[in-house]
Parts: structure tokens; sequence; C-alpha cells
């Protein structure tokens, strides 16, 4: 189209916008082609060039301003087979929330994939997403241009050419091979970064948690982060060091709400119980101290050691009690205590052990699958296992599912005719298929659908994935 | 398991679906017969009236059945065919392992699974048997009555024509009062308006040009403020040029299509005129919409994978929305050999499957993109020199990306002239895509927006529809 129709195309446009007879603002050849002995036909004529010449001769304009984001960078992991796409979105369609997904994409990682990101991506702010997806959190996090980037070890001259999220996993695997420089370069550029990248990187101290790192946890105790200072306290509890008596820890008020006792008759030993509380309100503030006060300053309130305490508390008195101390313990406690604990109450099996999941996160692999087997082996609790966080992901056998009454259990609940057993049993299916080896979840679905959950419930989802992701061979489980 | 013709004669719910399934249960019409005995399932694909087969599902457990076809007898005629061949001919079907996803999502959806067999409905007053009898040959008709029944057709066709006539006049009354009145009045009050119009090109047997007026306020609204008028202007002159092509050509199949009504199934297989072709084809994506007049139109855009220039084909079903949700016989990204007789058309894109003839293993694409010119848009100009009343042109796109303006609003933009071409994307469009390299992309231009179908990207192939 030439400069004259151009502006003549506009002209109509604006005439028509208007409204009324536009023929003598049209060019010339227009004109010549529309014309009629009806002015409505000659109009209708303009406007079916006119609509010819927008559609072919004209197109939108690009703005200048068009922003592109950086290429979405490759993963580590090669990306899932296309063929076990569709069985990937199934158990991401039926995983109802980020937790559960979170198992899912875990799951695939652990047999050395990623998803497609067009399957899963995760959002900036995704904690649990494994860490072979750190560049993809930076590249979401990252808004604007890309940075530079390095290729170099990470120090306090290049770190602001490091994403967050590519940091923390430089960081981590620096306190794994050199804790102290790692720490010395938190305390260098981390005051620096926002509470919310901080947060992040100071936990990152509890890799090879160590007394060469108190100085550093309780210079933290100034920071302008409520936050921060709290975990630079629980840090320090893990390490043993009592946190400052004053209004602000009110351990005094907690020993209160706990019993001493004596038992035993020829070796008398000290116990420890929850007193009764006497309201709502009493139970919540003991709750919040639980909370707040620290495994080390509670026991040292009793003048006995952190194990002492543990070995001493009357668990089964009072369920909510249990459950608080339980997380006092994975908060605060030493690596000691936390293991003493753990072994203690799966060793006495039964609902105790249940406590045990609350510490999870903090146990080593052969701990967490101690508890994870036995849990199953004792089948009555078994759906609690979907509480449990940090579990690896894929490696329980058959055996373990077989060796006990859990399938019995199971089948039990799949056959119920009422609801709840019904939905409990497959909340458990779906737990399983996290937790067993490829070999076990095709016979796993074997049994269950033998025991009448229909061979297409989407509660099979993670497991028919389970079944058919055999391990990548070339790559190692991130 | 084994299943009983008295049992299908109890599920039909009368004689006619019977007689009906009967006709059907010739082995042409099941393109795919498949089961799993273990689980106790028959499924199958049947070539119905629509363009699409139908996905048929029946559980031999239970009698629980599902059809994909808009029929609103349960069980429909489909159902009843393939559990009668699964009673009398259960060879015809395949054994396989693996139930496909579409029976999985149906098994998983349904309400109470593994259940007895429902009690089935009386039998009374059906019969299989009955059913199963061929038709009596019909009478041979009196020359007289057959040339009075020609001469009544030719008397509608022409009462139609009238009709149809006397519509397009009032459209272009219509549209001269719209211009007379300004488009900017026609914008902001078009939805009444194009209903009103609508209403009175139904009432004069236009009536596939009233669903088209009927749609025009909604294509009107996905488009930014200042891009409306022109819009419109565009969106009016077609219908200018569609009305002066059928007065110049009333009887031309495809100007009826758009005009009045449409072709049927048999009257498109049957014309030894229309263009079939047998290759390889794609799924590149639905495109499903809920009109206003209360149908659904689904359409299923299929890319030929063995042409040397980019060769399409859309599968175009319509069935009320009251129907509910159905799920079309592929799924984006299925590869499957076929031959598609096409409506015939001076740019062929609507089309039937004729003869499915088995699956295609998943690839990438032709490279069409090598051998195009830089102006993507070339062979929409192609397309609206041959039909310059249509709106939707499919295109490939050679190698690009997504971009966002300042609006935040997407753009697929050339990777060779990142400051040149660029065109606008519908919708919005799913963030991950702005950091994937698109080696092509299928899409839908209708002159102001790209519709996303599907891409080849350095991630694999993306389903963008």
């Amino acid at each position: 189209m030439n400069e004259p129709e151009q502006a003549g195309l506009a002209r109509l446009r604006d005439g028509w916008i208007s409204g009324g007879a536009v023929f003598e603002l049209a060019p010339a050849e227009w004109k010549d082609v529309a014309a009629a002995s009806n002015p409505d036909e000659q109009e209708r004529r303009l406007l079916a060039i006119a609509a010819q010449a927008l559609d072919v001769a004209l197109r939108p304009a690009a703005p200048k301003t068009l922003k592109r984001r950086p290429q979405l960078p490759m993963l580590a992991l090669p990306m899932l087979p296309d063929r076990l796409r569709p069985l990937l979105r199934a158990a991401l369609k039926h995983a109802v929330d980020a937790r559960r997904k979170a198992l899912v994409v875990r799951l695939v990682a652990s047999r050395g994939f990623v998803t497609h990101p067009m399957d899963w991506m995760p959002a900036a702010s995704d904690q649990n997403a494994p860490d072979v997806y750190a560049p993809w959190l930076d590249w979401q996090a990252s808004a604007e241009q890309e940075r530079p980037g390095s290729a170099d070890k990470l120090n306090a001259d290049n770190w602001a050419d490091f994403y967050p999220a590519a940091r923390r996993l430089a960081l981590a695997a620096m306190r794994c091979s050199e804790p102290a420089a790692a720490r010395q370069l938190l305390e260098a550029k981390a005051p620096a970064e926002s509470a919310e990248i901080r947060l992040p990187l100071v936990e990152l101290i509890r890799i090879g948690l160590g007394p060469d790192d108190a100085p550093y946890l309780k210079s933290l105790a100034a920071d302008r982060s409520g936050k921060i200072r709290e975990l630079a306290g629980r840090m320090l509890a893990m390490l043993g060091e009592h946190g400052e008596a004053g209004a602000d820890v009110p351990v005094a008020e907690l020993a209160g709400f706990i019993e001493e006792g004596k038992a035993g008759f020829i070796r008398r030993r000290t116990t420890f119980g929850p007193a009764k509380t006497k309201s709502h309100a009493q139970e919540q503030r003991r709750a919040e101290l639980f909370e707040l006060c620290n495994l080390v300053d509670l026991a040292a309130r009793f003048g006995v050691t952190e194990s002492d305490f543990i070995t001493g508390w009357q668990f089964g008195a009072d369920n909510n009690a249990d459950i608080f101390l339980s997380r006092m313990v994975a908060a605060s406690g030493s690596d000691a205590a936390v293991a003493h604990m753990a072994d203690t109450l799966i060793a006495a099996g039964g609902k105790a052990a249940l406590l045990v999941l609350q510490l999870a996160p903090r146990l080593d692999t052969g701990r967490q699958r101690v508890l994870v087997r036995q849990i199953v082996k004792d089948a009555q609790f078994s759906g609690a296992l979907s509480q449990a966080q940090g579990i690896e992901a894929g490696w329980l056998g058959w055996d373990d599912l077989s060796n006990g009454r859990f399938l019995a259990t199971l089948r039990n609940g799949i056959a119920a005719k009422e609801d709840a057993p019904r939905r409990a049993a497959e909340d458990i299916v779906e737990t399983i298929g996290y937790l067993v080896t490829a070999p076990a979840a095709a016979k796993f679905i074997d049994e269950v659908v033998a025991a009448g959950l229909p061979p297409a419930s989407p509660s099979l989802g993670l497991l028919r994935l389970n079944a058919a992701l055999t391990a990548n061979p070339s790559q190692s489980a991130r | 398991m084994q299943l009983d013709l008295k049992t299908i004669e109890a599920l039909a719910p009368d004689q006619a679906s019977l007689g009906a399934a009967a006709k059907l249960t010739k082995r042409s019409n099941w393109p795919r017969l498949e089961t799993n005995e273990q689980l106790g399932l028959l499924w199958g694909e049947c070539q119905g009236s629509g363009s699409n087969p139908y996905r048929v599902a029946f559980d031999l457990r239970d009698h629980g059945y599902k059809c994909t076809c808009p029929s609103r007898k349960f069980p429909c005629k489909h159902i009843l065919a393939l559990a009668w061949i699964g009673a009398t001919a259960p060879t015809s079907f395949a054994d396989v392992a693996q139930t496909p996803e579409w029976v999985n999502d149906w098994l998983g959806r349904r309400r109470k699974p593994g259940q007895q067999p429902a009690q089935a409905a009386n039998a009374e007053g059906k019969s299989i048997d009955a059913a199963a009898q061929p038709e009596e040959s019909a009478p041979v008709e009196d020359p007289v009555a057959a040339e009075r029944r020609e001469a009544a057709q030719r008397k509608r066709a022409e009462d139609t024509r009238s009709s149809v006539l006397a519509a397009l006049d009032e459209l272009d009354q219509w549209i001269a009062d719209q211009l007379r009145l300004g488009l900017a009045g026609f914008v902001d009050a078009c939805s009444e308006r194009c209903r009103r119009i609508a209403a009175r090109l139904v009432d004069l047997k236009a009536t596939a040009l009233a669903g088209r007026i009927d749609e025009l306020p909604a294509r009107l609204m996905a488009l930014r403020g200042e891009e409306k008028p022109d819009a419109a202007i565009r969106e009016l002159g077609k219908l200018v040029l569609l009305a002066k092509a059928w007065r110049a050509a009333p009887d031309d199949a495809e100007l009826k299509r758009l005009v009045s009504t449409s072709e049927t199934r048999e009257q498109v297989l049957a014309n030894p005129d229309a263009i079939q072709i047998e290759s390889d084809w794609e799924v590149l994506g639905e495109k499903i919409e809920t009109r206003r007049d209360g149908l659904v139109s689904h359409a299923t855009w299929l890319l030929d994978l063995k042409s040397a220039a980019p060769r399409f084909a859309v599968l175009l079903d319509f069935f009320p929305a009251s129907a509910g949700r159905r799920s079309g016989a592929f799924a984006p990204g299925d590869r499957f050999k076929a031959r598609l007789v096409f409506y015939p058309s001076r740019n062929p894109l609507r089309a039937l499957v004729a003869e499915r003839l088995g699956d295609v293993s998943p690839g990438t694409w032709p490279d069409f993109a090598s051998g195009a010119s830089g102006d993507p848009l070339t062979f929409y100009a192609t397309f609206q020199d041959g039909t310059p009343w249509l709106s939707d042109c499919p295109i490939i796109l050679p190698a690009g990306a997504i971009a966002l303006d300042e609006r935040d609003s997407a753009w697929w933009q050339a990777a060779s002239d990142p400051h040149g071409i660029a065109l606008p994307v519908a919708g919005t469009v799913d963030r991950t895509l702005l950091g994937l390299d698109l080696a092509a992309t299928a899409a839908l231009w209708n002159g102001a927006r790209l519709e996303l179908l599907a891409s080849q990207s350095n991630m694999g192939r993306l389903d963008l529809s």
C-alpha cells in the first residue's frame, strides 16, 4: 500500500468511526473501484477494500520495547522421556498441593531426570524444589536481564554474579568442603542482602555445624531480622550453648508446666512429665513456650543433660506435650539428642515412633529408613507417613511392604464400604508411590488393584510413574 | 468376561437404537477395536457423523459405558454396537495390555467403579433379532411420485435461495446503517446489534452467517480498545465480500456452507471432486469454543507431515453445550496415518477422516521454515487472495521466541530479525515459554492476533493450544 492509500485509509477509518458517508475521502483508485449508483453500496465497497487493505497490507506494529527473557537454562539432568510425560502430568494433576507436587518432582530427580518446564516449573520462592532446579529458580527470580554469571568458585568478588539459588548451592557445597571459608564469606557478604535472602543463607551453617561457628552465630543475636536471631539461637542451642537468661527466654515458665518425679524401685531415676493444664489458655501458652525455648536450656533448668531429659520424659502421658517436645528437639536439640530421641522412640515402637516423624528432616538416611520400615511394619499408623518431610524417595523394597501386616491392613481399607477408611487407604497408596523402588511399585499396583482399587484410580498415578521410571543410568540422583 | 445379546437388548433405550446399532456393527465402521481382558474393558473408535471418530468404551464388569458422541440416548447406538461386536465377534478386538489415556481418564472419573452390573433396563418391546434383520428393500417409487418429490425439493431449494438473498439484503442494509451511525457506537453496542441481525438471519435461513455474526462481539472484545475500530472494519468488510461472493455464485458449496448450511458427511464423502489426501498427520492442537447460540465448536487442527510446504486440515465438530464436556478423538501431539477428504473450498482446510490407517511414531516436523521467505505472513496473503471472507488462517512461523511488551502482552518475534517482524499473541501465555527458543511454531493468524497451537523448541514439542 502506497502513502496516499495509507493516508486515505486513515481518513476513511476516522470518518467511519464517527459515522457518515466517507466516499469522497477515499483514495482516487479506490473510488474508481467502489463507484456505484447507490451511496450505501459505495460505502460497503469501500469497506470491503479497506478490510482487505487492513488484513493484508497492514499488520500490527511491533513495539520497540519488546523484551525477551534470557533463555531457560538446561539443567544438569536430562528431561523425562516423552513417553513418561503423560504419567508425570497425571501424577502432578492428582497432587493437590505444592508439597505433594514436590514429592513427584523429587521422585523424578531421584531417578536422574528433570521435568519438562511446561509440565512443572518451580515458583521463584519454591524452597522445596530439588537442588538440580536451582538454575530455573534463578531464571524465575530474574525478571530483568541475565547476570553475567560465573563459572568460578564463589568468592567475595563474584558474589553478585550469582543468582540466589545458585549462590545457595555453591555455599552449601563450600560448607561441606571448607566450612570455615563458607562462614567467613557469609560474614562478609550476607549483611548486605535482604532478610529474605539472608535467612536461607544463614541456614546453611547447619551443614557441618561445629563449635567454630558459635562466635558467628552469637554475632547474629544483633541481626535486624527476628527470624535470623531465632535461627541463630536454635543453632547455638544445637551446639550446647545456653541462651541468655531473661524475660525473653521464658524457660522458667515452661519448666512450671513440667513435673519432675522419680521412678524405679532399685535404680531410682528422674522422670519428667507434663503437668496437667487447667485451661485452653494454659495449653496455648505451653505450646508457645515449647516453641520459644531451646532443649538445652530446658534440660539445664532441671539440672540434666539433653539426653537425660529425653530419657526421663514420660512419653504417652499427654500427646500434645509429646508433639511439642519433639518439635523442640527437632528445632534446637543437638545432633546427639535428636539421634537419642529417635533411637529411643523407634525402639519403643507403636504410636511413640510416630513422634520421630517430627525429627525426620534432621535424621540421617539410615535412621529415616529404619523409621519408615518400622511404621510400615507396624501397619497401624502408616497413614502418618504422609506427614514425613525430607525422607528420600524410591528406596522402600517389596520385602519391607510385605514384612508385617501392612498389606493386609491396606487391603481391608481398600475393600471397606465406608468412605473414610477407603480414602485413608488411597492416601497411603499415594505416599508409598513416593517411597518405593520401581519393581516394588509395579508389584504394589497389582496388589492394590487385586484388593479392589480401580486400575485407573488417580491415586495410582505416582506409583505408575514410579514403576515406569527406571533410573537414568548415566546420571546420579541429585 | 462374556457379554450376551440379552444384556445388550435390555440396555438399549429403545428398538430404534438397536436398529441403528445393528448398522454400525460392520468392522469397517471401527478403525480401532481393542480390549483388555484382564480389566474387562472394550473400547474402540467409531466413525460417526462427526468429523472426528467417536471414542467408545464399555466395562464388561458392570456394563458402564462412555461415548464421545453428542447423542442424548443412553446408551447410544455406538455403545450398543461396540457391545454387540464384543458379544458376537470378540476376536475383532485386539487384546492390549495398556489402556489408552482417555479410557483411564474415564475410569478415573466414574463415581462407583468396580460395582456389580447395574440392573439392566427392561428388555420389553425391544428385540435384537428384529434389529439384526436386514431392512426390507425400499419399495420401488412411482415415477410420478419421484418427479413430484424432486419438484418439491427444487421448490424448497429455490425458496431457501430467495430467503437467503433477502437475508443478505438485510445484512447489507444493516452494515450500511452501522457505517452511518459510526463504528464507535457499533463497538460499544455490538453485542445487542449483532444479536438482532443474527436473529433476523436465522429467520431467513442464513444460519451459518448468523452464527458468525453472533461471535463477532467476542472477537472484538478480545482486542485492545484502540484496535477495535480496525477490527470492526475488517469483520464487516469480510461480510460484505462474502455476501457479494454468494450472490455471484449461490450454488457454490463453500459459500453455501459459510452462509446457510453445510453439506452432510455423506455428501462430502460421495463428492467425486472432493480432494482426498492420504498422509501422516500430527494433531497440532484443539480450539474449543462455546458459541452464543449454545453450540460448542470443536476444531482439531492437523499438520500434514509428508507435504513439502505447510499443509493443514481442520476437523470441525459442533455439539450442544448442554451435552457437557466432550473429549476429542485425538490429543495434541498424536500422529496417525489417515486418508482425509476435504470439504470443497478455494483453500481446502475443513476435512473428514475417511479412513484411519494406523499410528505414526513421534518425531519433529518437516523443515518448512528453511525454504520460506522472510515474511511469515506470506501464506496468509495467499490465503486471503483465495478466500478474503475468512479470518483464521493456519501458518507455520519460522524460528523465533515469545517476548513481552510494556503492557506484559505477548508477541511472537522472529529470531533472525529481532527488531522487525513481530506478531501479537492472543490471550496470556505460559511464562515458561518466554525462556524457550521456538524452532518452528504452528499458529492461527486472524489478521490481528496469533493463536498458538504448537511449537518445536529446544526442549522438544510444546503443546500451546
